[in-house]
């Protein structure tokens, strides 16, 4: 039997669908079985973070219409044999179309035949907000380390505390720029944790491939020694029990060109 | 059979004391006929408007009834009811009034966009987040973290104080005062009492001056009658 987990901010392009992507395939390369559920209805990405677009026959709202079997609308990553699935979100209708137990009883069906069911939240705390809670066991809660992310989770971790999951949720801290929290610009992983008072689940660095690979539907975990691979790798291994260290905030801030300069002189 | 609506001089006026065992048919006859009685007694000196204090006993009145009982009065021209008072009050109106004499310790995160409504006085143990709304009825003693909006006295008493150290807070309300606290610079600390002073305006203060802040406060004695 399955667990399904939330992926959720509140606040909008933190990286919630990356995160999705990343996870679901992560969970995959370990041998996991993952069904992602797309529930940004309306304005659907996780398909195409993944690079499955063209192979989209039904969604999400036909299979609670009762318009498509689920079978038939689960798309199968080929690279991960049978391991990797989504459903994805419907286009042409809103996040009204669905409510929350068709959710749930879309979620009971998934949960006999895979490991791990994440849920792909759309951001905001409407309907769309609800539905996506209401079949999961757990919440992942994506912030980054700015300001109105955290205060954006405070919120959702408040609204979770109204509808309780049955286990605590988790936090992964995303988009980290190494330089900025290791010189104290941003808030850094121990004052957001301590701040939300949520369970860390993991950190994720900033990466220019995180954009290059979602941009060709190759979610960034498959590149061995990119570090935020190695972030949402790090992660998937902790979902399925196993303990991994933290990775460590290096400066890896890049000399500018007048510190060259400088340094070239001293050196002459 | 003895009346059940009987007439008393007291010092503060008139009071008529309604049998607390007898039914509510006679109660209502007994009043009439007592207030005919006076009526007619008026009627010959110089007319003047009476109004009498109803005393109801170990008798819980519900609402039906006293109106019942005030349109009576409406028939006379010259007497009215002040006030009805009785032995009893109501389950929910005591639990009220526990609610509001009592200090409440409160331990809890309060999250961006939560509003926390309590009733009576607060000993605050937990934090308010920026965003969060902490809305008290009483008085506000803190030791917790507040880095959103805290509020004493509402929706309107100015009476009420905050105590202890809020300088993370974005706002301090007390009563219909606030202030912004990014716009104002206040030292502060656990002793920190901010009150509304006589010209309606937020101030701060010590703990050590609270008698002189609010004597009221410092005199304040306990039980439900007297609080």
């Amino acid at each position: 039997m399955g667990k399904a987990y939330v992926i959720t901010s509140g606040k909008g392009g933190v990286g919630k669908t990356t995160s999705s992507a990343n996870i679901g395939t992560a969970l995959a390369m370990l041998g996991k079985k993952v069904c992602l559920l797309d529930l940004d209805i309306g304005l659907r990405n996780l398909d195409v973070v993944l690079g499955l677009d063209n192979r989209i026959m039904y969604d999400i709202v036909d299979v609670a219409a009762g318009r498509a079997k689920l079978s038939q609308a689960l798309v199968k990553d080929k690279r991960f044999d049978d391991l990797l699935y989504l459903l994805p979100a419907a286009q042409n209708t809103d996040k009204t179309a669905l409510n929350e137990d068709q959710v749930r009883e879309i979620v009971d069906e998934l949960k006999p035949d895979f490991d791990f069911i994440l849920i792909d939240c759309p951001a905001g705390i409407e309907q769309g907000f609800m539905n996506a809670i209401a079949g999961a066991d757990s919440a992942i809660i994506v912030t980054t380390p700015e300001i109105s992310a955290v205060r954006d989770a405070d919120r959702v971790v408040g609204l979770l505390e109204q509808h309780p999951l049955q286990e605590q949720p988790h936090l992964i801290i995303n988009r980290i720029r190494q330089h900025m929290m290791k010189d104290g610009s941003v808030m850094d992983v121990d004052e957001i944790t301590h701040h939300l008072g949520v369970e860390l689940l993991g950190i994720v660095f900033d990466d220019d491939a995180v954009i290059t690979t979602s941009n060709n539907g190759e979610p960034v975990v498959l590149q061995a020694e990119n570090p935020a691979g190695q972030g949402y790798r790090d992660i998937a291994r902790r979902l399925v029990g196993e303990s991994v260290p933290l990775m460590e905030i290096k400066d890896e801030q890049q000399p500018s060109f007048w510190q060259k300069v400088t340094h070239w002189f001293r050196k002459g | 059979m003895q009346d059940a609506a009987v007439l008393k001089g007291t010092k503060d006026g008139y009071e008529i004391i309604l049998d607390e065992n007898a039914n509510l048919k006679d109660i209502f006859s007994s009043l009439r006929k007592l207030l005919d009685n006076l009526k007619t007694q008026t009627a010959s000196t110089n007319p003047q408007t009476i109004a009498f204090d109803i005393y109801t006993g170990m008798r819980l009145w519900p609402a039906d009834d006293r109106s019942e009982l005030e349109k009576i009065f409406s028939d006379y021209s010259y007497f009215s009811v002040h006030k009805i008072t009785s032995d009893v009050i109501t389950k929910e109106e005591s639990n009220r009034i526990i609610e509001q004499s009592s200090v409440h310790i409160v331990d809890k995160v309060i999250r961006n966009g939560q509003e926390e409504h309590i009733q009576g006085d607060v000993l605050f143990l937990g934090t308010v987040h920026e965003g969060g709304k902490l809305f008290v009825g009483g008085n506000i003693f803190v030791l917790g973290n507040v880095e959103g909006i805290i509020q004493a006295g509402a929706p309107d008493l100015e009476d009420k104080m905050i105590i202890g150290d809020v300088h993370n807070a974005q706002q301090v309300r007390i009563g219909e005062q606030f202030e912004i606290l990014a716009d104002s610079k206040h030292e502060m600390n656990s002793g920190t009492v901010i009150y509304v002073n006589d010209l309606h305006v937020l101030d701060y203060g010590k703990v050590e001056d609270l008698k002189q802040i609010n004597p009221k406060f410092y005199n304040q004695i306990g039980g439900v009658i007297n609080g």
